[in-house]
C-alpha cells in the first residue's frame, strides 16, 4: 500500500500542478520524501489558507445563494403559482349554514268589512290576529292582518300587495268560500257573533283564524319541508311535521322541475305502427291547455312544438302494464326524445296511440280522485307524462275532440310538474307557487355558494378566475336583496338572479376542467435541473458552514491557549 | 343517353313542383343502376315538406322535430351536409348520380346559409349549428372551427327559393372535416330522421354493414325552402344515400365475409380464348355475370312500403335495358318507361315483402362479347374528370397537380375550381400555373384561369381559401399547378397518429351551367369532386420536450458545477488532501458499521 502511494500521488500531483498554487507544486515535489521519512504516518497538512482566499470564498457562497433565494425563488413562485381570485369564504358558508338570512314570509291578509263600524272591526282584526299567533308555531311564516279601508273596495283585489283578502258579509250562519277566481275569501257571519271591544275572545276571530290557518297550511307546510332538507339552523326550523306528511312532500317536490323561467313542452305522437300520422295538436292546445299557460306566465314562460313519430315501438312490448314495466316503456334509445337546445328544461307530453292498458296494482285501487290517472296516463318524475290512447285502427287523423283528454291529464300533470301546491284555488296556488319557489331558489343558491366555497378549501391547487368572485358577489347581493323582500314579486326576480349568478359562478369552465398535472411530472421536470445544481450549491455551504465552524473552534483554543501563557 | 336521363329527371322535377296542395308531403324512391365492373349503384331518395308556417309553429310531421329546432335555434336558412366514403371510379363508372349535387368530399363536408346581421354572429350561429349537429349525427362536426370553416364566394348558390328581402343578411358559412370516418353511428341518426324509420319502405335495406362496405357512398341531407309558383312555400328536406356496391362482396354471405378462392368449376372463364382449357382460365368479363337479388345484396328484403309515401311516385326502379327479364314479388306490378332503359315497380300497400331478382341474362352463355354488352345501360361521359395529387419531395416544400380533363369534343367546359387547405399548407400564389397538356403555355387570348379569389391563411386561425374560374377547350387536358411550402406545428399541434399525415379536404368544382332557363334553373351543371390527399409533414420525436429537459439541466449542471467548483474548491496536493482512496473507504466503513456488524455476527452466532 505504502509502495504504491508515491506514484499515486506523483501522478495526481502532476495533473493538478498546472492550476495550483506555487506552494501546492512545492509540496509536490517534497512528497516522496516525506512517504519515505513516515510511512505509517497518514498525510502531510496542506499550507495554511490565506485570509484574504477564506474570504473570498465565503463572498462567493453567499452571493450565489443570494441569487437563489432574492431572485430565483421569487421567479420560480410567481411562474408556477396559481391565480386564485379572492372569495369571501366565510361569508360563504353563513349562506349555506343559513346564518346570513332568516327566510321570512311575512304574509298580508287585508280585511274587508264594510258593513262593520271601523272601532268593530278593528277589535275584531285584534283578536284574530291574537288567534293566528296562538295557532302559529313557525316563525317564518307569518299572516299579518290588515283592515283594508273601504274605498278600496271597488279596486282590483290584490294591488296592494295582500296575499288573500278576506269579505266579512252578514249573513244566516258562519260559513266560508273561498273565490275560484281571486284570491278572495269570503265568510259570512250572524250578526250577534260580532265581539264586543271589552271581550277578549271571539268565536268568529277563532273561526277566521283557522280558516286562514288551514288555507295556508299546504304552503307552511311545504315551506317548513324545505328549510328542514336545508341546513337552516334548527332554532328557525318548525316542529311538528309528521314523517308520512314530510314524505308525501318529499316525493311531491322530486317529481317537480327544477326552477327554470322557461320550460319547453314537446307534445309528441307516438304509434306503434304506420297510423295515424297527423294530429290537431294545436287546436287542442288552445283549447285545453293554453288558459292554463297563460295564468302561469307570470311564474314561467313556455314554448311548445310538437312532433308525430311512427313505427315507435315502446320500451315493452307487452299487452298490460304493470307498474313496473312504466319505467321502462319509454323508448329512449329510439325515441327522438333530444331536450330543447335553447337551453330551457324540456317536458315532455306523449300520447301513445296503442292497444296497451296499465294494471293497476291489487293492493293499490285507483284513487277516486285520479283514477283515470291510474288507467290512462302516468307521470314520469322531472321529465313529462305519457298517456295511453287506444283508437281504432284505421284511423288516420286523431281530432281535438279525442285529445281532450289527454291534453286535460296534461295540463293538470304539468301544474304539478312545475311545483303547484294541490289545494285552495287557482290564484292561490299560483301565488304560493311564487312564495314556494323563491324560498327554493333562495335555499338553491344559497348551497351553491356554500358547495363553491367548500371546494375552494378542499383544492387548494383549483385556480379560481376573476369572474367566479365576480359571480359570487352579484350572487350575494341578490340573495340578500332577496331576503329582504321575500315573499314578494321582486323577492323571486332577486332570487331568480342570485340563483342564475351562482349556477354561473359554480360551473365555471376554466374550474370544471381542472389541469391535472401530477406530481411526477414535476419531478421529472424539476430533478435534472435542481439536482446537479442544487448538490454543488448545498455541499459548498455546508463545506463552508463546517469550515467557519472549525476555524471558530480553532481560534477559541488559540485565544484560550494565549491566555494560559 | 343524356338525354334520356334528364328526361327521367325532368319528369320527377315536373312531378315535384306541380303544385299539390295535401298528398306529396314525402316520397321516397329507390333506383338501382347496374354499372359496368360488377357495380351496381343504388340512390335512395327521400323527400319530406313542411310548410314554412307549421315549421315557424313548431310544429313538425314528417320533418324531424330535432333537425328542425337545431335549424330554427341557429337561424339557417339552407343547409347541406354530407358524409361521404370511397371514391367514385369516373372512368369507368361515368357521370356520377344526380350530375353530382348531392355528394361531399371523403368525410364530412356542411355548407349553410344563415341568417345573422353581422360576420361575428354568423360566426357564433355557425358554431352552434356545428355544434348541435355534432350531437345529433354523432359525427365530429364540432371539430369545424375556424380553420377549417371558410365562406365561399363563387362555388355554391342557394338551391331554395329565398326572398331578395332575406338575402341581404345571409351568409355562406362551408366547413369539412376530411379526417371523419363516416360510419354507422351516423347512419342511424339518419334513419332516424325518416318519417317511417328503418321500419317499413325502401329504408328497411339500409344496414351499416353493407352501406359502409360499399366501394363509394355518400349520404347527404339538404335543406331548403321552396316556392313552387302559387303554392304556399315549404321547407323541403332531402336525404339521400347513394352507394355503389361491388356486386361479388355484396354477395358473400355475412356469417362467412373471408374472400376464398372460388373453386374450378365455379370459375367465370372466358371460353372464347384460345389456350383456353381444364387448367387455364382467362376471366371473362364482369359485364357478363351481373346476376343478384335484393336479399342478395343488401341482406334483407324490403319490406312493404311507407303508408305516408306519395303513392304517385313508384318506389322502387330499375335502370337496366328492357330486352333484361326481372323476377319480382307477386303483389308488386312492372311498368316500363319509355326510354327502354328504366322500369319502376308499384308494390301493393300490403305486401309484406319485396324481392326481386335480375337474372343472369340467358343469351349471354352461347353468343358472348356481342351481346354482353347490352346487358348494363351505358354510363354517361360527365362533363369533366378530375384528379389531384402532390407532387415534389421533402419535407419542406411540395406541390399540388390537379389534371382536368375535358372528353367533350366540340364545347367548351366553365367551372370553378374551390380548394380549402388548412393553414399549415402555405401556398405560392404565383406559382399557380394552367397548361393545355402538349402546349407550352396557355394563349393570351382566351386564357384558361379567368378569374381568381384568393384569400390567405392566418396561422392557427384560418385556412387558405383559393377559388380559381376555369375555361377548358373541347377535348383538352389541363394541368393545374402551385406549389407550397410546409410549415412546422407545435409540439401540441400534432393529432396522436401524427405520422400518417393530414388529410387535406376534397377540391371543389362546380361547372358552370352554361344558360340557367327554367328547365334547368340550376347554377352547376354537374359537381365533382376530388379525392381528398395526405400531406405529410415533419413530425417531431414527442419525447423532445423531455430530451430536451434532460440535456439543457445536464449542460447546466455540467457548467454550473465546474465552474462553482474551481471558484470554491480549494486545490491542494494530492498527499495532502484527505485520503480517498478504496481502502480507506472501506476502513471508515467498518469503523462505523462494524460494531454494528459483530453484533450481528454475535447474534448469528
Amino acid at each position: 500500500m505504502s509502495a504504491r502511494r508515491p506514484l499515486d500521488t506523483g501522478a495526481l500531483g502532476g495533473a493538478s500542478s498546472s492550476k495550483n498554487t506555487t506552494d501546492a507544486v512545492i509540496s509536490d515535489n517534497a512528497a516522496p520524501c516525506a512517504v519515505a521519512d513516515e510511512p505509517s504516518s497518514a498525510r502531510k497538512q496542506p499550507p495554511p489558507e490565506k485570509a484574504s482566499d477564506v474570504r473570498r470564498r465565503t463572498y462567493v457562497i453567499v452571493s450565489f445563494w443570494l441569487i437563489v433565494l432574492l431572485l430565483g425563488l421569487p421567479i420560480w413562485w410567481r411562474t408556477t403559482t396559481i391565480h386564485r381570485a379572492n372569495l369571501p369564504l366565510d361569508e360563504m358558508l353563513d349562506w349555506a349554514d343559513g346564518k346570513a338570512c332568516r327566510p321570512v314570509f311575512p304574509l298580508r291578509i287585508s280585511i274587508r268589512a264594510n258593513s262593520l263600524q271601523e272601532q268593530e272591526a278593528q277589535n275584531l282584526l285584534r283578536l284574530t290576529q291574537h288567534a293566528l299567533d296562538d295557532l302559529n308555531d313557525f316563525s317564518g311564516h307569518h299572516l299579518r292582518l290588515q283592515l283594508s279601508p273601504p274605498a278600496a273596495e271597488e279596486t282590483h283585489n290584490g294591488d296592494d300587495g295582500a296575499a288573500l283578502t278576506i269579505r266579512l258579509i252578514p249573513g244566516e250562519s258562519t260559513t266560508s268560500t273561498l273565490d275560484p277566481y281571486a284570491p278572495v275569501l269570503d265568510i259570512t257571519y250572524p250578526p250577534n257573533s260580532i265581539p264586543s271591544p271589552t271581550s277578549s275572545s271571539s268565536s268568529l276571530a277563532t273561526y277566521v283564524a283557522g280558516q286562514l290557518r288551514s288555507t295556508f297550511a299546504e304552503e307552511q307546510a311545504i315551506i317548513s319541508f324545505l328549510l328542514s332538507n336545508n341546513s337552516i339552523p334548527s332554532e328557525h326550523r318548525p316542529q311538528g311535521l309528521t314523517p308520512e306528511a314530510a314524505e308525501s312532500l318529499s316525493k311531491r317536490t322530486t317529481r317537480s322541475l327544477k326552477y327554470a323561467p322557461t320550460y319547453h313542452l314537446t307534445f309528441s305522437l307516438f304509434t306503434s305502427g304506420p297510423l295515424p300520422s297527423s294530429w290537431d295538436i294545436e287546436a287542442a292546445i288552445d283549447e285545453f291547455m293554453k288558459p292554463v299557460l297563460n295564468v302561469l306566465t307570470p311564474i314561467h314562460n313556455f314554448t311548445i312544438d310538437t312532433q308525430v313519430q311512427l313505427y315507435a315501438s315502446p320500451g315493452v312490448q307487452s299487452q298490460i302494464l304493470s307498474k313496473e314495466d312504466l319505467s321502462s316503456f319509454i323508448n329512449a334509445a329510439e325515441w327522438p326524445l333530444s331536450p330543447s337546445i335553447g337551453g330551457a328544461p324540456t317536458i315532455n307530453f306523449i300520447v301513445f296511440v296503442g292497444n296497451q292498458t296499465i294494471l293497476a296494482a291489487p293492493r293499490e285501487p285507483p284513487k277516486t280522485e285520479d283514477g283515470l290517472s291510474t288507467s290512462q296516463s302516468w307521470l314520469v318524475p322531472q321529465w313529462g307524462t305519457v298517456y295511453l290512447l287506444s283508437l281504432p285502427s284505421d284511423t288516420t287523423h286523431v281530432s281535438a275532440a279525442t285529445l281532450r283528454q289527454p291534453l286535460l291529464t296534461f295540463t293538470s300533470h304539468l301544474l304539478s310538474l312545475t311545483g303547484t301546491p294541490q289545494s285552495g284555488s287557482l290564484p292561490l296556488r299560483l301565488s304560493t307557487l311564487a312564495r314556494i319557489r323563491s324560498a327554493d331558489l333562495l335555499l338553491r343558491a344559497s348551497s351553491t355558494l356554500g358547495s363553491l366555497a367548500r371546494l375552494a378549501l378542499a383544492l387548494p391547487s383549483i385556480s379560481i378566475p376573476g369572474s367566479v368572485a365576480d359571480g359570487v358577489s352579484k350572487t350575494m347581493t341578490h340573495l340578500r336583496l332577496a331576503c329582504e323582500t321575500l315573499g314578494g314579486p321582486e323577492g323571486l326576480a332577486h332570487a331568480r338572479i342570485a340563483e342564475a349568478e351562482a349556477e354561473r359562478a359554480f360551473f365555471e369552465k376554466s374550474m370544471v376542467g381542472q389541469l391535472y398535472f401530477p406530481d411526477e411530472h414535476k419531478l421529472a421536470v424539476y430533478l435534472p435541473l435542481l439536482g446537479p445544481v442544487g448538490v454543488p450549491l448545498l455541499m459548498g455551504l455546508l463545506n463552508e458552514i463546517k469550515a467557519w465552524r472549525k476555524r471558530r473552534r480553532e481560534r477559541a483554543e488559540r485565544g484560550a491557549e494565549k491566555k494560559k501563557e | 343517353m343524356r338525354q334520356l336521363l334528364s328526361l327521367l329527371l325532368l319528369s320527377l322535377v315536373a312531378l315535384f313542383f306541380a303544385p299539390r296542395a295535401s298528398a306529396a308531403d314525402y316520397h321516397e324512391q329507390l333506383v338501382l343502376r347496374p354499372l359496368p365492373l360488377s357495380a351496381l349503384l343504388a340512390s335512395f331518395n327521400f323527400r319530406s315538406n313542411t310548410t314554412l308556417s307549421a315549421f315557424e309553429a313548431h310544429n313538425f310531421r314528417f320533418f324531424p322535430r330535432s333537425l328542425g329546432q337545431i335549424l330554427q335555434h341557429a337561424g339557417t336558412r339552407e343547409l347541406h351536409l354530407r358524409f361521404s366514403l370511397g371514391r367514385w371510379d369516373a372512368e369507368s363508372w361515368g357521370a356520377r348520380p344526380w350530375d353530382g349535387a348531392r355528394e361531399g368530399g371523403t368525410g364530412v363536408e356542411l355548407w349553410a346559409w344563415l341568417e345573422a346581421d353581422t360576420d361575428e354572429e354568423a360566426d357564433r350561429k355557425w358554431r352552434t349549428l356545428t355544434n348541435a349537429l355534432s350531437g345529433l349525427f354523432c359525427a365530429s362536426l364540432n371539430f369545424i372551427d375556424g380553420t377549417r370553416t371558410t365562406r365561399p364566394v363563387m362555388s355554391f348558390q342557394p338551391e331554395g327559393n329565398h326572398p331578395n328581402s332575406a338575402m341581404t343578411n345571409v351568409h355562406l358559412l362551408y366547413g369539412v372535416l376530411p379526417h371523419e370516418v363516416v360510419c354507422t353511428e351516423n347512419l342511424t341518426p339518419f334513419l332516424k330522421l325518416l318519417p317511417c324509420k328503418g321500419k317499413a319502405g325502401i329504408a328497411t335495406l339500409l344496414d351499416g354493414h353493407k352501406l359502409f362496405d360499399a366501394s363509394w357512398q355518400s349520404m347527404a341531407i339538404d335543406v331548403r325552402p321552396v316556392c313552387p309558383p302559387g303554392g304556399e312555400c315549404v321547407l323541403e328536406m332531402e336525404q339521400t344515400i347513394d352507394m355503389v356496391l361491388d356486386i361479388e362482396r355484396s354477395k358473400r354471405p355475412r356469417g362467412n365475409p373471408i374472400p376464398r378462392p372460388p373453386p374450378a368449376h365455379e370459375l367465370k372463364c372466358d371460353t372464347a380464348k384460345p389456350y383456353h382449357s381444364g387448367d387455364t382460365c382467362f376471366p371473362a368479363d364482369y359485364n357478363a355475370n351481373q346476376d343478384w337479388s335484393l336479399s342478395q345484396i343488401f341482406g334483407k328484403t324490403m319490406k312493404g312500403t311507407c303508408p305516408l309515401t306519395d303513392p304517385n311516385v313508384p318506389p322502387v326502379c330499375l335502370q337496366v335495358p328492357n330486352s333484361r327479364g326481372v323476377y319480382i314479388t307477386e303483389g308488386a306490378t312492372e311498368k316500363k318507361n319509355l326510354d327502354l332503359v328504366s322500369r319502376c315497380y308499384e308494390i301493393a300497400p300490403d305486401t309484406p315483402e319485396f324481392e326481386m331478382v335480375l337474372p343472369r341474362p340467358e343469351s349471354s352463355e352461347e353468343s358472348g362479347q356481342a351481346v354482353a354488352v347490352q346487358e348494363v345501360v351505358k354510363p354517361e361521359t360527365p362533363l369533366l374528370y378530375a384528379e389531384r395529387s402532390f407532387t415534389g419531395h421533402g419535407q419542406e416544400h411540395g406541390g399540388v397537380q390537379t389534371i382536368l380533363r375535358n372528353p367533350s369534343p366540340d364545347t367548351k367546359v366553365e367551372f370553378i375550381y374551390m380548394e380549402t387547405l388548412p393553414w399549415f399548407m402555405r401556398i405560392y400564389l404565383h406559382t399557380i400555373e394552367a397548361r393545355i397538356e402538349g402546349q407550352a403555355g396557355s394563349s393570351k387570348q382566351d386564357p384558361l384561369i379567368q378569374e381568381v379569389y384568393y384569400r390567405p391563411a392566418v396561422d392557427r386561425a384560418r385556412g387558405t381559401q383559393l377559388e380559381v374560374r376555369m375555361r377548358i377547350p373541347p377535348a383538352s387536358t389541363v394541368f393545374l399547378t402551385y406549389d407550397f411550402e410546409k410549415s412546422i406545428l407545435r409540439y401540441t399541434e400534432y393529432p396522436p397518429d401524427a405520422n400518417r399525415g393530414f388529410d387535406v379536404a376534397a377540391a371543389v368544382i362546380t361547372i358552370l351551367n352554361p344558360n340557367p332557363n327554367a328547365t334547368s334553373p340550376r347554377f352547376a351543371a354537374y359537381n365533382l369532386r376530388t379525392t381528398s390527399l395526405l400531406c405529410s409533414l415533419p413530425t417531431p420525436d414527442f419525447s423532445m420536450p423531455y430530451n430536451v429537459i434532460i440535456f439543457t439541466s445536464t449542460a447546466i449542471a455540467l457548467a454550473f458545477g465546474g465552474m462553482f467548483n474551481i471558484i470554491v474548491r480549494r486545490f491542494v496536493a494530492a498527499d495532502e488532501g484527505p485520503e480517498m482512496t478504496l481502502t480507506a473507504i472501506k476502513e471508515r466503513l467498518r469503523k462505523r458499521f462494524g460494531g454494528l456488524l459483530q453484533k450481528y455476527r454475535g447474534k448469528g452466532g
